[in-house]
């Protein structure tokens, strides 16, 4: 009888999964609104189905290990570069992209993709330093450079309380970008400063981290940190929600940061590129792009979508940062084989230190 | 264990055969062939963009063929070796700690009456119906520094002048969140061991005069072995591959093989290494393994 | 031995520390806090977000059907390994029943997307998991199997053929009742490993195809809400009902002896 009730119960869901027209989008957790989807089905009497991936490596991962038939994926621009290198994406028809003009020029052409033949800018986020604006201010310390983030004179007061991204490549930008390189520089004589500059600050902070921090700094625990410029929003946002007496504030420091521009691309085996036009076009309405940015507080490239946004996000310098500051901003680019192998190294000196 | 009766050798190996036959197929298939493909895969170039680069290819230039490469990397510097170390001891840590505190519930439950041991051991299993990653995620709530353990921790730290300590993001979570994700691993098999104990070998034992803890030490606990190496196996293998406790609970220390494993497929994208890295492992842990199986299998013959 | 205070005293420590997470899951399933770091208030909140989740919900149907579908095969495979390498010496079988589960899950996952992609050229869903979770299951219900069948006493098949039962007729009346706790055991320790599994999914999972763990690491990346905590506790009381159901089911079979 059990088994039955069970079956049924399977079967249920197994028939939802039915539908004429699926577009499968591989993207960010958390990286569109609900709302935003629904409309979008409505529109277009199709369904979207997402999968979901944490960082870009891992997307990589499964996309090398075979895994195809996504229409849509919304890769960061080194990402995008090593997808194209590959022959996995599928050219833009600009034609059916009307809306692309209302993407700011600075986000176009950029050197990942000279001439937007495969991606459109979707969103944007940098790695900078958050931090619980009253612990640092109780505490006299400045948040102008990752000299807080790696210094032991200022790290001192903030044992326990720091977190760092546990990302190989961020992790590593930061701390070259410290050392006055950039954060593309390959020289294994940088990295290994790079390390050695790493493996000094190590023992003051408490975790590498490229998940919890956002509810650690929410709460009170974690004071300080290496992250995403759209998390520590989050976090902000959540603390205000739960009534802390405290702002969760970030600062692009002076040497300069990461930036990542997420593009929505095609891959080669979807089965639905008309959709995914579509699809691209929609999200290029300043409207429907806007909605992204009030929920998670992401930077946006749609002059269109300016006017929807929410003042307090769209003069938050961390989100929308100005031209002084933009010119500090770099993008990662890919590494080859030989690279990753010999930074994997580095990062496991780094952690068993 | 042979088959001594003549008539019966052939129906014997027709009903190995008929048994054992569609398991043997199945893993054949599905675990030996893919082993195979992963062993190759260690002596390959890693693919410029993840996955593996060509074994021939038109264009010379291209990285192509087979290689050792992998191999000498990973002894061109003692940092592999040190994460084998550093998990190895995390893993025995990880089994004793679940052997000592298995070992009391699994010999409770196997003298409990018998109507009373499948419920009990059902409330072994039954935290298993929970998500692991729910199982994990929930030491981040219990060792959060505003939780309560967190702060009678610190609280009776303070009261010796010590300065406070973080339980979360630490060896100390990895090791918990190990035992207790594991735990159910060691009693089972032990309680299966203990449960088919003969209780008159006790009861002999009492009878020439020895105590509660002689009769333990000389009679229940020799008898357990078996249990306790099986058990042992359990815990020590999968915490020696374990990942995502370190990811979660772990502070900036915290990396053991498997993560160094799931950073070449996931991160780094080279596979050759981390097949490299994984043939290592399956190495150590088939050591490891044959030993437990020899002794829990010298052991075991007292029937 | 007695059940002395003692050992009730240790034994319920241990319950105490496998049950007070789980407590404190279900407890900060009802917690009116988005952040779920203390307590701040009763709520059913989290369980309506969760009936509106058509994502999760779905991922939790996957899941199902997978360690339902899983544990049943491997069960049958299992029990069958068992048998074969106690009953009749089958080392060849022992040592590649072994093998998956003494192998780093992540090696499994990766080397089955492989043969998967490379050799079956199979297209990535819900085969592929399925057959990922067979085989690493199989493993677990036979070495409960085995461990069961060792206790036996030997002389008890020795006279099901003295008296000249065939081996199909001591298999059916008295190698398998005799076992039949540890192939529940097993097939239960298959259906929550299925449930469980996180890595060999993740490797083996297709487009579009999400499982309840996928999904919850996926959301642990960003922040936990208690809309999992919703999610564990139903799944909790889900599974306790079903184990009860068989708890039952066993009881009256074991009594029902001939």
């Amino acid at each position: 009888m059990i088994w039955r009730v069970l079956l049924l119960f399977i079967l249920l869901f197994i028939d939802a999964a039915h539908a004429d027209d699926v577009l499968h989008l591989y993207n960010w957790n958390n990286y569109i609104p609900a709302q935003t989807i629904a409309r979008f089905e409505a529109s277009c009497a199709c369904r979207v189905v997402q999968d979901y991936y944490s960082d870009n490596e891992e997307m990589l991962a499964k996309l090398a290990a075979g895994a195809s038939g996504y229409d849509l994926i919304v890769p960061t621009g080194n990402a995008v570069e090593s997808l194209i290198r590959q022959g996995a994406l599928r050219p833009l028809d600009k034609n059916l992209l009307p809306n692309l003009h209302n993407i700011d020029p600075a986000y176009l052409n950029a050197a990942f993709d000279p001439s937007n033949r495969y991606s459109v800018p979707y969103a944007y986020t940098l790695t900078l330093i958050g931090y619980n604006r009253e612990k640092i201010r109780e505490l006299d310390l400045t948040t102008d450079s990752w000299a807080i983030i790696f210094e032991p004179i200022y790290l001192k007061k903030l044992k326990g309380r720091v977190t760092v991204l546990d990302s190989q490549r961020e992790l590593l930008a930061a701390a070259l970008k410290y050392l006055g390189y950039s954060v593309n520089d390959v020289d294994e004589v940088h990295w290994k400063q790079a390390r050695d500059l790493i493996i000094r600050a190590k023992p003051y902070w408490a975790a590498f981290n490229a998940s919890s921090y956002i509810k650690e700094l929410t709460v009170g625990n974690i004071w300080l940190v290496h992250g995403y410029s759209n998390d520590i929003f989050q976090a902000d946002l959540d603390a205000q929600k739960a009534n802390r007496k405290f702002r969760i504030v970030s600062s692009i420091p002076k040497e300069g940061a990461v930036m990542a521009l997420d593009s929505m691309v095609l891959q080669k085996t979807g089965s639905h590129p008309d959709l995914s036009h579509r699809f691209i076009n929609f999200m290029l309405d300043g409207r429907n792009s806007a909605e992204l940015t009030n929920l998670i507080g992401s930077g946006n490239p749609n002059r269109d979508a300016l006017q929807y946004i929410r003042p307090e996000i769209s003069q938050n310098p961390a989100v929308f940062p100005n031209r002084a500051q933009q010119v500090r901003l770099e993008m990662l680019h890919d590494l080859n084989r030989h690279q990753r192998r010999i930074l994997s190294r580095i990062w496991t000196q780094i952690k068993l230190k | 264990m042979t088959d001594s009766g003549h008539k019966h050798t052939r129906a014997a190996r027709l009903a190995k055969y008929l048994m054992g036959g569609p398991p043997l197929l199945f893993l054949l298939l599905l675990f030996a062939v893919p082993s195979v493909i992963m062993v190759l895969a260690s002596f390959r170039y890693p693919g410029e963009f993840g996955g593996l680069a060509p074994l021939t290819a038109a264009d010379p230039n291209t990285l192509q063929g087979v290689t050792l490469e992998t191999y000498q990397f990973f002894f061109s510097d003692l940092i592999y070796i040190k994460v084998f170390i550093k998990s190895f001891f995390m893993a025995l840590a990880t089994t004793l700690i679940c052997l000592i505190m298995a070992y009391p519930l699994a010999l409770l439950i196997a003298l409990s009456p018998k109507k009373n041991r499948n419920l009990m051991v059902l409330m072994v299993i039954l935290p298993f119906a929970s998500n692991f990653l729910i199982r994990v995620y929930a030491w981040m709530i219990i060792l959060g520094p505003q939780s309560v353990l967190s702060q009678l921790v610190n609280n009776f730290l303070h009261l010796f002048g010590n300065a406070p300590v973080h339980l979360l993001f630490s060896p100390f979570a990895v090791l918990i969140a190990m035992v207790y994700v594991h735990l159910p691993f060691m009693v089972l098999p032990l309680y299966s061991n203990l449960e088919k104990h003969d209780p008159s070998l006790l009861d002999a034992a009492q009878d020439l005069g020895a105590n509660g803890w002689q009769r333990f030490w000389r009679v229940t606990f020799p008898l357990s072995l078996p249990g306790i190496f099986s058990g042992s196996a359990l815990v020590f293998i999968p915490v020696l591959g374990m990942f995502a406790i370190p990811d979660i609970l772990g502070g900036t220390g915290d990396m053991l093989i498997g993560n160094l494993i799931k950073e070449q497929f996931i991160g780094t994208r080279d596979w050759p290494f981390g097949s490299t890295l994984s043939i290592m492992l399956t190495i150590a842990v088939l050591l490891i393994a044959w030993l437990a199986a020899k002794l829990g299998g010298h052991r075991g013959h007292y029937a | 031995m007695h059940r002395g205070p003692r050992l009730w005293a240790a034994a319920l420590a241990v319950y105490a520390f496998l049950y007070v997470p789980i407590a404190i899951i279900i407890a900060y399933s009802f917690n009116d806090s988005r952040l779920n770091a203390e307590w701040v208030g009763f709520t059913w909140h989290w369980y309506k977000v969760l009936l509106h989740d058509h994502d999760m919900l779905v991922a939790a149907g996957n899941s199902l059907f997978i360690a339902l579908v899983s544990s049943l095969v491997a069960t049958v495979l299992g029990t069958m390994a068992g048998i074969a390498i106690q009953r009749y010496n089958f080392t060849l079988l022992n040592f590649m029943v072994l093998m998956p589960v003494a192998m780093p899950e992540i090696l499994l996952g990766v080397s089955l997307l492989l043969f998967f992609i490379q050799v079956l050229n199979l297209t990535l869903g819900m085969l592929s998991i399925v057959l990922a979770h067979i085989t690493f299951s199989i493993g677990f219900v036979a070495v409960i199997v085995r461990a069961r069948l060792a206790g036996l006493d030997e002389s008890i098949f020795e006279a099901a053929r003295d008296l000249g039962a065939s081996p199909w007729e001591t298999f059916r009346y008295v190698t398998f009742p005799l076992i039949l706790p540890g192939v529940i055991a097993g097939g239960l320790m298959a259906f929550t490993l299925s449930i469980d599994d996180f890595v060999i999914t993740f490797f083996t999972a297709g487009v579009g195809l999400s499982t309840l763990p996928l999904h919850i690491y996926s959301m642990i990346k960003i922040a936990v809400t208690p809309e999992v905590n919703a999610i564990s506790t139903l799944l909790i009381l889900l599974t306790l009902t079903m184990i009860a159901l068989a708890s039952k089911f066993t009881s009256n079979a074991l009594l029902k002896k001939p």
